[in-house]
């Protein structure tokens, strides 16, 4: 039968970790190894390839406030990406999460998934035809892929209730469907802004 | 919660006088970008999270990701759009802004 790894704790405070030791190894490895990359990066300019999902652009038509928007958020971005990948280091052998360790995790998780995936060329759920059966990132991408699926279980069922009347502040398509047609407000949709380039 | 007499009592009140330019002023768009990496169920998560969608809401604007490549998932003043792009970066998610209109 299968058993999760992932389980609400029985107090609803948290969660309980059931991951056998080469995993928790696993874990607690991983998290290294993608801040020894921010650590190699940090002060440079530019975004190494492999790490451009972890630092995309705000603003795709205008350098300026690009170059701006960066300034003012790379540290903090960059921050937030090394605090989450620590607590998933350091608790890769507990037993149990509480709700802000598991928050930490789910970054992680997906930090890790996102710098892999671009790596291995993830396209459309499907990963590029040459990295053979028996690419470990492949696997250990999978691996990721599934725990993370475990944590969204447990974490969305304690989502706070939904913000009154947040529903109503963006319409469910502004720029009208199919593209090219009117706005919601009567006028025509200005030129579709071009997919940013990653 | 609104006071009592406030709401029983409506006063004639003076249009201020709002800056053609101001007010005309079109919002910023946020707008959430299809990946192949994120999955659909984090994806919904996180717009539940940052912007109290119910889950309806927030997976309908997560299936417009997912089928026509992009949704607008808020939209506001500059300022307000990019603290939003910059919440959905710290998510992992591909975000930009842009100005409607």
């Amino acid at each position: 039968m299968f058993r999760r790894r992932i389980r609400p704790a029985r107090n609803r405070q948290g969660c309980e970790l059931h991951l056998p030791p080469e995993e928790r190894q696993l874990l607690a490895s991983l998290p290294s190894q993608l801040q020894g990359v921010l650590d190699a990066t940090e002060s440079s300019r530019d975004v190494p390839d492999s790490l451009k999902r972890l630092f995309p652009p705000a603003y795709v038509r205008d350098d300026k406030s690009q170059a701006s928007f960066r300034e003012a958020t790379r540290s903090e971005l960059t921050a937030s990406h090394r605090a989450a990948l620590a607590v998933l280091a350091g608790t890769a052998d507990s037993g149990r999460l509480d709700e802000e360790q598991m928050a930490a995790w789910m970054t992680a998780l997906n930090d890790l998934r996102l710098v892999l995936g671009t790596v291995l060329q993830v396209t459309d759920e499907a990963v590029a035809a040459d990295q053979g059966p028996q690419s470990s990132e492949l696997v250990i991408y999978h691996y990721l892929t599934m725990l993370q699926s475990e944590l969204i279980d447990v974490m969305e069922r304690w989502l706070p209730e939904p913000v009154p009347g947040a529903d109503d502040l963006v319409p469910d398509d502004p720029w009208g469907e199919p593209l090219g047609g009117l706005r919601w407000d009567g006028t025509p949709l200005p030129s579709w802004p071009p997919r940013p380039d990653l | 919660m609104m006071d009592a007499r406030a709401s029983t009592a409506p006063v004639e009140v003076e249009r201020p006088d709002i800056d053609e330019s101001v007010r005309l002023e079109h919002p910023w768009l946020v707008i959430v970008w299809n990946d192949p990496i994120n999955l659909m169920n984090y994806v919904t998560y996180v717009f539940q999270k940052l912007f109290g969608y119910s889950r309806e809401k927030a997976h309908r604007l997560m299936m417009d990701v997912h089928t026509k490549g992009r949704a607008v998932v808020s939209s506001g003043p500059q300022e307000r759009a990019e603290l939003d792009v910059a919440r959905l970066h710290q998510h992992g998610l591909w975000a930009t802004m842009e100005q409607s209109g």
